[in-house]
């Protein structure tokens, strides 16, 4: 279990959803079409799904946190 | 001393409440009700103004177990031990005062100013501040803290500066970005002031009360500052009384105080700790035998004392209507950046509007939502709405079935103030 998770910055977030459908199963979308992450830490082997999915984010509101 | 005005300019109105006596007078010791303390009469009540260093302020703040007044209840000295004086940091007291509930810091801005202005002589000396600026809202604070600045020799250095802006605007970072120009919104990525505030420089940015406890610890001594207070924190505090408590204003009080002592007996009626990002406590909750005003043990409990508000709602007034009117007020108060708070609140403030009008509105589904919000924004203005929301659910159930119902047949008095309304 690698110390890290997804962090968002909402100030930039806009909602596209992008990171939704490359990570489902760690990030879902609320009501209004807003990332919400799982908080459990990422394992070794999401870390590189996890990394791609924050150079994906058309608006760069993701990052990889330590934990 | 400078001032810069970023309103137009109107006459002000001296609109500040009562001050109650209600067993402690230190940083309002000989307040008038219609002028403030001038710097004679000041130093005959305060004493000479004693300067501390830096170690001291530290030790001192952590001995007296001093937290920051602002709402957030952050140990002083945690903040203080982050500043080094090596680096020449800037020092921003927070006057904004944004809390529509809240009177406490403008009262002691308008009465009691050189409080304020002993305060931040204190922490500036004991740091070598570069610079000094006490930010506010409204020009009442503004003229008299000016005017306490010009009677005294000895705080030429210290800028008051008058800024605009909503609620979340008086966030201590959405302060720092507001004077330096930059829209008065909190950043996205949390850096905290003391490691890059105002000018990208070490900041120490606290609460007015803060700065006027720091004062008054410097001037009193650990020992005679801690010879009265509660069993986490010495000293007392400021609060302001509101809706139908047996008396309204700003009371100062000593920490540990039962909060029942301050209210008197509610009855069934909610009570409102901590303001609009507060809790509501209701008949159900052991609000005499509690921990009273000790902002660990509240918090400890669930409950976040915030800015110092107690609002005891009286049984005329529609319960619902009053926190369907503040969240109404509290949702057009986001700043609109992150998209969970736009969104979230304006979802549950409709929803409370509907259920407040009797219209059809699923209590679980707001619930969830509610939910949904707590967490996710750039800064605390979600959190503390779901907070406020969430509790005055929790503890008005016959209100909400009543409104699913139609209504509960009591009008809307507007008890709890919201700007921009005659309440």
């Amino acid at each position: 279990m690698s110390p890290h998770r997804i962090a968002v910055d909402w100030s930039r977030c806009d909602g596209h959803g992008l990171c939704a459908r490359l990570l489902a199963e760690r990030i879902a979308l609320d009501d209004w079409g807003f990332p919400v992450v799982s908080p459990a830490p990422l394992t070794d082997d999401d870390l590189g799904r996890a990394r791609a999915v924050v150079r994906a984010c058309p608006q760069l509101a993701l990052r990889i946190e330590h934990t | 001393m400078t001032t810069t005005a970023h309103q137009p300019a109107s006459a002000p109105v001296d609109d500040t409440p009562p001050v109650l006596p209600l067993g402690a007078s230190r940083l309002l010791a000989g307040v008038r009700p219609d002028r403030p303390i001038s710097h004679a009469e000041h130093r005959r009540l305060a004493g000479p103004l004693v300067h501390r260093t830096h170690a001291w302020l530290v030790d001192a703040s952590h001995r007296a177990g001093l937290l920051g007044r602002g709402g957030a209840a952050f140990p002083v000295a945690t903040k203080l031990a982050a500043i080094a004086t090596a680096d020449r940091p800037e020092v921003v007291v927070n006057g904004t005062e944004s809390e529509p509930a809240s009177w406490k810091d403008r009262l002691l801005m308008r009465r009691a100013p050189h409080r304020v202005l002993d305060g931040a002589l204190v922490v500036a000396a004991a740091h070598q501040a570069r610079s000094v600026t006490i930010a506010v809202h409204d020009r009442g604070s503004a003229s008299a803290l000016l005017a306490a600045a010009r009677e005294r020799g000895d705080a030429a250095a210290i800028s008051v500066v008058l800024t605009g802006g909503g609620f979340v605007s008086g966030e201590a970072a959405a302060l720092i970005s507001g004077l330096e120009g930059r829209p008065a919104v909190p950043p996205g990525r949390r850096v905290l002031p003391t490691v890059q505030g105002l000018g990208r420089r070490p900041t120490f940015v606290s609460n007015v009360e803060t700065f006027a406890q720091l004062g008054l610890l410097a001037t009193l001594g650990l020992g005679e500052f801690a010879s009265v207070g509660g069993p986490t924190e010495a000293g007392t505090s400021l609060v302001t009384l509101l809706g139908d408590p047996p008396r309204r204003g700003v009371a100062e009080v000593v920490n540990g105080t039962p909060l029942s002592a301050l209210i008197g007996p509610v009855g069934a009626r909610p009570v409102l700790v901590g303001g609009y990002h507060g809790t509501w406590l209701g008949p159900a909750d052991p609000l005499g035998l509690g921990p009273g005003l000790d902002r660990a043990a509240l918090r400890a409990a669930g409950v976040h004392w915030g800015a110092g508000v107690l609002a005891v709602l009286p049984g005329d007034t529609c319960a619902l209507g009053e926190v369907a009117r503040v969240a109404a007020w509290l949702a057009s108060e986001s700043a609109g950046q992150c998209g969970p708070c736009t969104f979230g609140l304006a979802s549950v403030a409709h929803d409370l509007t509907a259920l407040h009008a009797g219209r059809p509105v699923d209590p679980a589904d707001l619930r969830r939502r509610l939910g949904l919000v707590d967490g996710r924004g750039a800064c605390a203005h979600p959190d503390g709405v779901v907070r406020f929301v969430a509790s005055a659910l929790a503890v008005m159930p016959d209100e909400v079935d009543a409104h699913l119902r139609g209504g509960c047949g009591r009008p809307l008095r507007g008890c709890l103030p919201v700007p921009g309304s005659a309440a």
